[in-house]
């Protein structure tokens, strides 16, 4: 039973991913980017234990820690320097922006990361479907077609394996050339065997009149709720970027990291869109919890 | 096809010469442009091949290549930084023809993003890949990709515009003001892999080109597929 963030309708979740990332993208402030960042990462953390967000941890904090500290490095803008590095001025503005950008990318990896837990292939080939019909048909073939080819290409390797053609052993350039000699032969059977799939395609009718779809998706009412609150907490974000209050002026003068008045609306407003999983999961729990007690 | 062919040519061209040359006159908003003009050059051709009446066959026959190109890593998952994706991809583009050449590219990017795990680079390696796909089409009768010699070039230089293209991604969703240094900078610190990919492009096609286009092209010949 699919439930919580991941029980909406494909077209829902895929709007609330682009609205994040807009988001994300457009707000360049770094209370704003931290709040948006540890709301990914406790959505993350709710929607599967933190399970894929481990494997690929690594990854992405080098990829954070590095652009942290090359963008100081290599930015040189700004009128306050903090001191000399190897005769180049280090900026006290371009270590915000240093920080800025690594959260600003921090984030939307994480954000991909749940993007994969929620958008299964199945939704992710549904919105295909929505737009391009015959693009969600090729997919669909193609996922099949991916464990066949690799229990074919085992099944080759095996044979091959006894003739003395190894892909595990020997050295760079004969193991090249032999994992290439495997494909040629897996080219060679799959296109023929193509064939056979494609005409017993033709058999069962394709081609004549349009193709029927199954629709296992339907908007609900929560979909339809969620999706007034994602277009209206939406443009309510998209205001606050046009009127410059979750963007932290770097130049001409630096302005101050701590939030003032309005602001602190917005940073609400972005946190309450970043943080939809969290809200939609959350009440699954208490709902859990409450009833539990109750009994 | 064949009379569209030089206007493919030039398009292509042209938006390629827009995409690298825009950052130099308009610094100021040219992440949004360049997207735009990414996008508008992308799905056209999306969109009429999913207006278009494909044959079983040929479907199966797209489906299965693009397959290919996605599982070919695996027999080199031993071998650090080496995939052939790439080279499948522009063999199936030199018999098929432009079309299914993109397409195929694009599809590889696809599924084994379904597979792997999508992130801000899916859009990307899908334009690049369905690029590469295309030009090799396009390029495909033409002196250049009927020797082996021009094939190798042709590999080396798309092997190094792959990364760049990839490259993108960083640079425009990450990187703020277009300060020439950094983008350098990052650009030089991915050259050791652009340059395994183009170098392992070419020692490929060089290799094993001949006899993929001749299974290929037996194959469309012998049950008459892709003829238009």
């Amino acid at each position: 039973m699919v439930r919580g963030f991941r029980s909406f309708h494909p077209i829902i979740l895929l709007l609330y991913y682009i609205l994040a990332i807009a988001g994300l993208m457009l707000y360049q402030q770094p209370l704003f980017l931290t709040g948006g960042f540890l709301a990914i990462l406790l959505a993350n953390l709710i929607l599967d234990g933190g399970k894929e967000l481990r494997k690929w941890r690594f990854m992405i904090m080098i990829m954070g820690v590095l652009t942290m500290i090359l963008t100081p490095i290599f930015n040189h803008k700004g009128n306050h320097i903090l001191f000399y590095l190897f005769e180049n001025p280090v900026m006290h503005e371009a270590i915000w922006q240093g920080l800025i950008i690594s959260l600003t990318l921090v984030s939307i990896l994480c954000l991909f990361i749940s993007f994969n837990i929620v958008i299964t292939p199945d939704k992710f080939i549904f919105l295909f479907s929505k737009f391009f019909p015959q693009w969600a048909l090729l997919i669909m073939l193609t996922m099949r077609f991916v464990p066949l080819l690799r229990k074919r290409l085992n099944e080759i390797s095996d044979v091959q394996c006894v003739k003395g053609l190894s892909v595990k052993s020997g050295s760079i350039k004969s193991r090249a050339k032999n994992g290439m000699f495997l494909l040629q032969i897996l080219l060679t059977w799959s296109l023929e065997e193509s064939i056979q799939t494609a005409d017993s395609m033709t058999a069962r009718g394709y081609g004549l009149g349009n193709r029927s779809k199954y629709q296992p998706f339907y908007m609900k009412r929560k979909d339809w709720i969620t999706l007034v609150f994602l277009l209206m907490s939406g443009s309510l974000v998209l205001l606050g970027w046009w009127l410059g209050d979750g963007v932290m002026a770097l130049l001409p003068i630096l302005e101050p990291f701590w939030l003032y008045g309005r602001e602190w609306f917005y940073l609400f407003v972005f946190i309450l869109l970043i943080g939809l999983p969290i809200w939609l999961e959350g009440k699954e729990l208490i709902k859990w919890k409450y009833y539990r007690h109750n009994k | 096809m064949a009379r569209s062919k030089p206007i493919l040519i030039v398009v292509a061209f042209l938006i390629s010469v827009i995409l690298v040359g825009f950052p130099l006159f308009n610094t100021e908003h040219f992440m949004v442009l360049s997207l735009l003009i990414m996008v508008a050059s992308f799905l056209p051709f999306m969109i009429h091949y999913s207006k278009k009446k494909v044959r079983s066959r040929e479907l199966v026959v797209v489906a299965i290549l693009a397959a290919i190109a996605a599982v070919s890593r695996v027999p080199f998952a031993s071998i650090p930084s080496v995939q052939p994706t790439t080279f499948v991809i522009i063999m199936a583009a030199i018999v098929l023809g432009p079309q299914s050449g993109f397409v195929v590219g694009t599809l590889a990017a696809i599924v084994s993003n379904l597979f792997l795990g999508h992130g801000p680079w899916t859009p990307w390696q899908m334009y690049a890949w369905g690029m590469i796909g295309l030009t090799a089409g396009l390029l495909g009768n033409t002196r250049m990709m009927h020797s082996k010699f021009g094939r190798c070039v042709y590999g080396f230089l798309v092997g190094i515009a792959f990364g760049w293209i990839m490259n993108l991604w960083f640079v425009f969703g990450v990187i703020e003001e277009f300060n020439w240094t950094e983008v350098i900078l990052y650009y030089s610190s991915s050259l050791y892999f652009d340059l395994t990919h183009a170098i392992c492009n070419v020692l490929f096609l060089w290799v094993f080109s001949n006899s993929w286009i001749r299974i290929i092209e037996r194959f469309k010949v012998k049950y008459g597929l892709f003829e238009t």
